[in-house]
């Protein structure tokens, strides 16, 4: 009975941890500028994701050693450094613009100034992560994030037209001239990215040696990614919906966090308007957590250092420092006035050119038997995850010129 | 952890060793295997003398510009472990003795004083 209560808590805690601000936004634009055209990348992310997301498990259930344990074993100190580098920059990026977007909802709330609320939430984030445990973290931000599921409410209210649905499914390139299309292919490579961003891998790894999980839990890890991650893409895919019938028709860019939580209000009126900020904070304060310990753990991991929540303070003090020096720097990034959005959207499209530096050695190690033994990869999973190495690799080459071509997506 | 024993397996040092974290007897994480000492000269076999631990290490690795920066930000600082020391080669290389007195973790020991007063900081929270 408690293996099934866990499994069942594992899969909601995947699923309510799936959106941050970086997704909201760019599966709301993607369904404002593109109608469902671009619901199939999403599919594509989520799979992409369910894959690189099992094998890591996998590999820290087998061999007690997360993601950049592997990266520096296998890929060594000069690509392994950079790989920590690039890394470490995106999750600082978007753990600002998560406490970014955290602030602006409060702002929303209170009507207090920006700055402010912003040192607020950096002593809130300081004090939770101090003081919780690592399983009452994942629950208490996985579980009450699930209250964005009002978006796949709000998306089933607007009666869309299941058969254009069904056809995003397929790609297919927007009418119009080449620079709607350049836009479109931004969007695409945004939008897997944002489904993909690398720090779930890194989390999600670091999390399964933080529960002490053992081969004998490799039916949980299999069923969380699958059944948790694919509900969580559910919850993208019915922002894509609520995106194109809301906001499409009045051709409106969601700039601000509020504008989502304004489209569960046209829906449900002042209880969607409350669960949905209610969801977002939830959702942003929880990857804007995921996003600090990722950083502290990829550092740690990588130089040797003691790590883990399971550890007193005193005992992993380096990694103590470095979520503190994470969450105090992307603190002073937002407190700059930089428009959180924004951080967010070049962190996105920069998190898709590690994505293949991270990936690889994970697919290496985990179809070598000589390491692996019997949970090696099957040939679905190696079929899988090398032909989402070649996408990725073309999404990375392709990630900095798309961005320059459409001036920074804006077209 | 898979064991190597001595004159049975054959030990691939480049992957089996470089770049693996290290753990003392105690199985506390004390670093990484940044580099190697190896003693010999031409004709006679090579010896691995000893393993080396700290950012002074990762120079000769490095790029000429990321050596410069890791030496400026990081120090220079080199650990020798001496390989008697070394109990099991596997995911993870254990050590014969703890950190401390092979000179392992000292920094963390520093920075954990730092946080010594802080409410919270002896308790661990799984």
């Amino acid at each position: 009975m408690n293996k099934i209560l866990e499994l069942c808590l594992g899969i909601l805690t995947a699923m309510g941890g799936f959106v941050e601000i970086g997704e909201l936004t760019f599966v709301l634009n993607a369904g404002s500028k593109f109608d469902y055209r671009l619901l199939w990348v999403v599919l594509l992310g989520v799979i992409g994701i369910m894959v690189y997301g099992e094998i890591a498990g996998r590999i820290a259930a087998v061999r007690a050693q997360p993601v950049f344990n592997v990266i520096r074993e296998r890929a060594g100190i000069r690509l392994g450094l950079l790989t920590l580098a690039a890394a470490t920059l995106v999750c600082l990026l978007t753990c600002a613009a998560e406490i970014g977007a955290i602030a602006l909802l409060w702002q929303l709330l209170s009507g207090w100034a920006y700055r402010p609320l912003l040192l607020i939430a950096l002593v809130f984030f300081l004090l939770v992560i101090w003081f919780l445990p690592f399983k009452a973290i994942e629950r208490i931000f996985g579980l009450l994030g699930l209250l964005m599921i009002v978006f796949v409410c709000a998306a089933w209210s607007t009666n869309p037209n299941w058969h254009e649905v069904a056809t995003g499914l397929l790609p297919s390139l927007p009418p119009g001239h080449s620079d709607q299309q350049l836009l479109y292919a931004y969007f695409a490579v945004a939008l897997m990215s944002s489904v993909m961003l690398p720090y779930e891998t890194y989390f999600y790894a670091s999390g399964t040696i933080e529960d002490k999980w053992t081969p004998n839990d490799l039916q949980f890890n299999r069923l969380i990614v699958i059944v948790g991650f694919g509900l969580g893409g559910l919850l993208a895919a019915a922002l894509l919906v609520v995106g194109k019938q809301i906001l499409g028709p009045g051709q409106i860019e969601a700039g601000l966090p509020g504008t989502a939580a304004l489209i569960a209000a046209t829906q449900f009126g002042r209880a969607g308007l409350w669960v949905s900020m209610a969801g977002m904070f939830f959702a942003f304060a929880g990857a804007a957590i995921e996003t600090a310990l990722s950083c502290a753990y990829n550092t740690a991991q990588f130089f040797g250092w003691p790590w883990g929540k399971f550890r007193a303070p005193r005992q992993a003090s380096r990694f103590v420092l470095c979520w503190i020096v994470v969450l105090v720097l992307a603190t002073l990034v937002v407190l700059t006035g930089v428009d959180p959005i924004k951080v967010v959207e070049y962190s996105i499209i920069f998190s898709v050119v590690i994505l293949p530096l991270t990936y690889f050695p994970l697919m290496v190690i985990s179809r070598d038997s000589d390491v692996m033994g019997v949970y090696v990869n099957g040939p679905i999973t190696n079929t899988l995850g090398w032909i989402y190495f070649v996408l990725i690799s073309i999404a990375a080459a392709s990630a900095i010129p798309l961005l320059v071509l459409t001036h920074g997506g804006q077209g | 952890m898979r064991r190597v024993r001595a004159g049975r397996d054959t030990l691939d040092l480049y992957r089996q060793v470089l770049d693996h974290e290290l753990i003392d007897c105690e199985d506390l994480p004390c670093g990484t295997v940044d580099d190697m000492e190896v003693e010999g000269s031409v004709g006679e076999s090579l010896r691995v003398t000893a393993l080396l631990v700290g950012p002074g290490a990762w120079g000769p690795r490095l790029p000429a510009l990321f050596a410069y920066l890791a030496r400026r930000i990081c120090g220079t600082q080199i650990v020798r472990v001496p390989w008697r020391e070394v109990a099991e080669i596997g995911e993870k290389i254990k050590l014969c003795s703890r950190a401390a007195p092979l000179g392992l973790g000292i920094k963390d020991r520093q920075v954990g004083l730092w946080f010594a007063k802080i409410p919270g900081s002896e308790k661990s929270v799984p």
